[in-house]
C-alpha cells in the first residue's frame, strides 16, 4: 500500500473512531443521567430521547466505514476452501466491486430521501433539532463506506478470520 | 411460496460467494420485493430508504450499543479470572471440578455480558490455563469453554435476545426475565455433561485442592455489605420511606461505590441484580437498564484499575464497530423481511398446518430440528434473523408464546455455536488455543451438544420453564 493513502486511511479511521467513541461514551451517560435526574430529582432531561435518537443514528453510520475498513462484515468462508488462492482473490475483488456499487446506491437513495427530509423541514418534537442535517450525514457515511470498498479493490487485505454477532 | 424460497436459495448462493449477508440480504430484499409487486422499483426502493432511515434512528435499539459496551468493559476489567476462582473455591475439589467450576464462572459472567464469544474467548484466557496446569484433558478443558461461553447469550442481558425483541417486537425485558430459569437448567445440564466425561475417563478432569469453607467464603469479599444495602433499601421502600424508582437509583450509586471497594464475585451479583432487577421491576425500560450496566461496567475497570484511556477508546471503537456491524444486518434482514411478509410463504406455512391437522408442539420441534440442522453450517443471527420473518407469524397464528419461543432461538443459536464443522465458539478455541488440535476441539464439545439438545427438548415439553418468571412481571 502507498504510503500517501495509508496515511489518509489512518487519518479518517481514527477521526470517525473518535468521533463514535465520543458519541457512544455521551449516549450512555446521558441515558444514566436522564434515570438519575427523573426519580432522584424528579426532573426528566428535556429531548434526551430524541438525542439519543439521534446520536445512535450518527453512532451507527459513522461506524459503518470503520467495518469495512476493518472488514468486519460478516461473511461466509466455506468457498475459501474451494477456490485456488488466485481465483478467490479476484473473487474477493469483485464482491469488494459489488459492495461498493451497492453502497453508492444506497447512498444516493438516502440522499434523496435527506432532501424530502430537507423540503419539508422536519425538525424533532421537543428540541426542534432539524433532521435531515442527520440523514445527509448517513448518505455521506454510505458513500465513503463505498469508498472504503473502491479502495479495497486495488489494496486487496490479507484474509481473517470469520467475525462472530453472537 | 415458491417466491420465497428461491429468495432464500438466491440469498444462501450470494452469501456463498462471499458477499456480506448483509448485502445478500438487503439485495435480494429488494429485488425480491420489487418483483412482488410487478416490477415496481419506485416502491422497493421508498420501501428500502424507509428501513435504512427508521432502523438508523430508533430509540429503542440503543438498547445495541449500550450492552454491548457493557460486555466490552468487564471483558477488559478482567471480571472472568474473579468469577473462575469464586467458582472453583467451591467446586473445584470435585471430580472434573474446574471444568464445573468454568461452565459456572461462564454463567456468572453471561449475567454481565451478552456476548457468548467474549465470554469463551475470556474463559479461555483464564480457566484454559488452570485446567492444563491441573492434568486436564484438552479435550474435556476445551469442550468446557466452549460449551459454558454460550450461556453468555442464554443468561440475560443477550445481544441475540435484544435483536429477536425488535424484530418481533417482543418485549425485551421479559425475554431477559425468561431467560433466567433456562440458563441455570443449562449450567446443570453442562455440569452433568462434566460428570459423564470424568465418569468414563477420570483421568480427564482430576480433582482440584479442597479449601476450608472460610477460604471459600473468603473469595466472596463484601457480601454482608451488598447485601446490607440491598435489604436497607428494600425495607425502606417496604415501610414506605422511599419509592421504588428512587431507591433503585440510590441502589445504583451504592453498588458502584461498594464495586469500588470490594473487587469480585459479590460486585458482579450486584450489577446483575440492579440491572435485571430494575427492568424486571419497571423502574428502568431495557435502554436504561443498558446504560446503568454500562455505566457499572465502566466502574468495575476503574475500580481494577485497567481503564486507562488506551482501553477506554478500545472499548468504546470496537463497540461502535460491532453495533454498525449488527445494524447493518439487521436492516438487510428486515428488508428481507418485508418481501418475505408480501409473498405467500408465512400464508401458506400456516395453511399447511391447518390442512395436516399439525399439533403445536410438533411444528415448534420441527422448526427446532431444522434450525438445529441448519446452525452446524450457518451463521447463527443471520440464521435467526433469515427465518423469523418466516415462522414467527406462525408461531402467533398457533397461539404460542413469542417470548418462549424467543428462548428456544436462543438456545438453538447456542447449539449452533458449539456444533462442527462451523460453530463460531470453536472456531474462537481453535484461535485462541492454537496448541490444541481442531479435532480434539471438536471431539469434546459433542457431550455437550448433546446435554444441549436434551435441554432445548426439555424446554420445548415444559414451557413453564421460560414463562414463569415473565409472567410474574407487571
Amino acid at each position: 500500500m502507498s504510503k500517501a493513502s495509508s496515511t489518509w486511511e489512518e487519518k479518517i479511521d481514527a477521526v470517525l473512531g473518535l468521533a463514535a467513541s465520543a458519541i457512544l461514551l455521551v449516549l450512555m451517560f446521558i441515558t444514566f443521567a436522564d434515570v438519575v435526574a427523573r426519580y432522584l430529582f424528579n426532573f426528566p432531561l428535556r429531548g434526551a430521547f430524541e438525542i439519543t435518537e439521534l446520536m445512535l443514528l450518527v453512532l451507527i453510520f459513522a461506524g459503518l466505514p470503520l467495518v469495512s475498513h476493518a472488514d468486519e462484515h460478516v461473511t461466509m468462508d466455506f468457498i475459501d476452501h474451494m477456490l485456488p488462492r488466485t481465483a478467490l482473490r479476484a473473487l474477493e475483488r469483485l464482491v469488494h466491486a459489488l459492495c461498493a456499487a451497492v453502497m453508492f446506491f444506497l447512498a444516493w437513495l438516502i440522499w434523496l430521501k435527506a432532501g424530502k427530509i430537507a423540503a419539508y423541514g422536519d425538525t424533532t418534537d421537543v428540541l426542534r433539532i432539524l433532521v435531515s442535517p442527520f440523514v445527509y450525514f448517513m448518505a455521506v457515511m454510505i458513500a465513503l463506506t463505498g469508498v472504503v470498498h473502491l479502495f479495497k479493490i486495488v489494496y486487496l487485505p490479507a484474509k481473517r478470520g470469520p467475525i462472530g454477532t453472537t | 411460496m415458491t417466491e420465497a424460497l428461491i429468495g432464500l436459495l438466491v440469498m444462501m448462493i450470494l452469501a456463498f460467494i462471499r458477499i456480506p449477508i448483509a448485502l445478500s440480504m438487503g439485495i435480494v430484499g429488494i429485488v425480491g420485493y420489487a418483483y412482488m409487486r410487478d416490477w415496481n422499483w419506485a416502491v422497493a426502493f421508498a420501501t428500502a430508504q424507509t428501513k435504512v432511515y427508521e432502523t438508523g434512528r430508533n430509540y429503542t435499539l440503543s438498547v445495541v450499543p449500550l450492552f454491548i459496551l457493557m460486555g466490552n468493559f468487564v471483558t477488559r476489567a478482567g471480571m472472568s479470572r474473579e468469577l473462575f476462582r469464586t467458582a472453583n473455591a467451591f467446586v473445584g475439589h470435585l471430580r472434573g471440578g474446574l471444568a464445573m467450576a468454568t461452565i459456572a464462572g461462564c454463567a456468572g459472567f453471561g449475567a454481565i455480558c451478552g456476548s457468548s464469544i467474549a465470554t469463551a474467548a475470556t474463559f479461555a484466557k483464564v480457566a484454559y490455563p488452570e485446567m492444563k496446569k491441573l492434568g486436564y484433558a484438552d479435550y474435556l478443558s476445551t469442550g468446557s469453554i466452549a460449551a459454558g461461553g454460550t450461556l453468555g447469550i442464554l443468561i440475560p442481558p443477550s445481544t441475540i435476545m435484544v435483536i429477536y425483541g425488535i424484530m418481533t417486537e417482543t418485549n425485551i425485558g421479559k425475554l431477559f426475565a425468561a431467560g433466567v430459569m433456562p440458563g441455570i437448567l443449562a449450567a446443570v445440564l453442562l455440569c452433568i455433561a462434566v460428570q459423564f466425561i470424568t465418569w468414563r475417563d477420570p483421568t480427564a478432569g482430576p480433582r482440584g485442592v479442597r479449601l476450608p469453607w472460610r477460604e471459600r467464603f473468603a473469595t466472596l469479599k463484601g457480601i454482608w455489605w451488598f447485601a446490607g444495602v440491598g435489604a436497607a433499601l428494600m425495607a425502606a421502600t417496604k415501610l414506605g420511606w422511599m419509592e421504588g424508582n428512587d431507591a433503585a437509583v440510590i441502589g445504583a450509586f451504592a453498588v458502584f461505590g461498594l464495586a469500588m471497594v470490594f473487587k469480585g464475585v459479590t460486585s458482579v451479583i450486584a450489577l446483575f441484580v440492579l440491572v435485571m432487577g430494575g427492568i424486571y421491576g419497571g423502574v428502568f425500560t431495557a435502554v436504561e437498564g443498558a446504560a446503568v450496566g454500562a455505566v457499572g461496567a465502566m466502574v468495575f475497570a476503574i475500580a481494577r484499575g485497567v481503564l486507562s484511556w488506551k482501553t477506554l477508546y478500545e472499548s468504546l471503537v470496537e463497540s461502535a464497530r460491532t453495533t454498525s456491524m449488527l445494524f447493518l444486518i439487521l436492516i438487510g434482514a428486515l428488508m428481507f423481511a418485508e418481501f418475505v411478509n408480501i409473498t405467500t410463504m408465512p400464508q401458506e406455512l400456516k395453511d399447511l398446518v391447518q390442512r395436516f391437522q399439525l399439533h403445536p408442539i410438533m411444528v415448534v420441534a420441527a422448526i427446532m430440528v431444522i434450525y438445529v440442522i441448519l446452525g452446524t453450517a450457518m451463521e447463527e443471527l443471520s440464521m435467526i434473523l433469515l427465518t423469523v420473518p418466516v415462522f414467527f407469524p406462525l408461531i402467533v397464528h398457533l397461539g404460542l408464546d413469542p417470548i418462549w419461543f424467543g428462548v428456544l432461538i436462543v438456545v438453538v443459536v447456542e447449539i449452533g455455536l458449539i456444533s462442527p464443522p462451523v460453530g463460531m465458539n470453536l472456531f474462537v478455541l481453535s484461535t485462541l488455543l492454537p496448541e490444541v488440535p481442531t479435532r480434539t476441539v471438536f471431539r469434546g464439545v459433542l457431550p455437550f451438544v448433546v446435554a444441549d439438545c436434551l435441554r432445548l427438548a426439555i424446554l420445548v415439553a415444559l414451557p413453564i420453564i421460560s414463562t414463569w418468571l415473565p409472567s410474574l412481571m407487571k
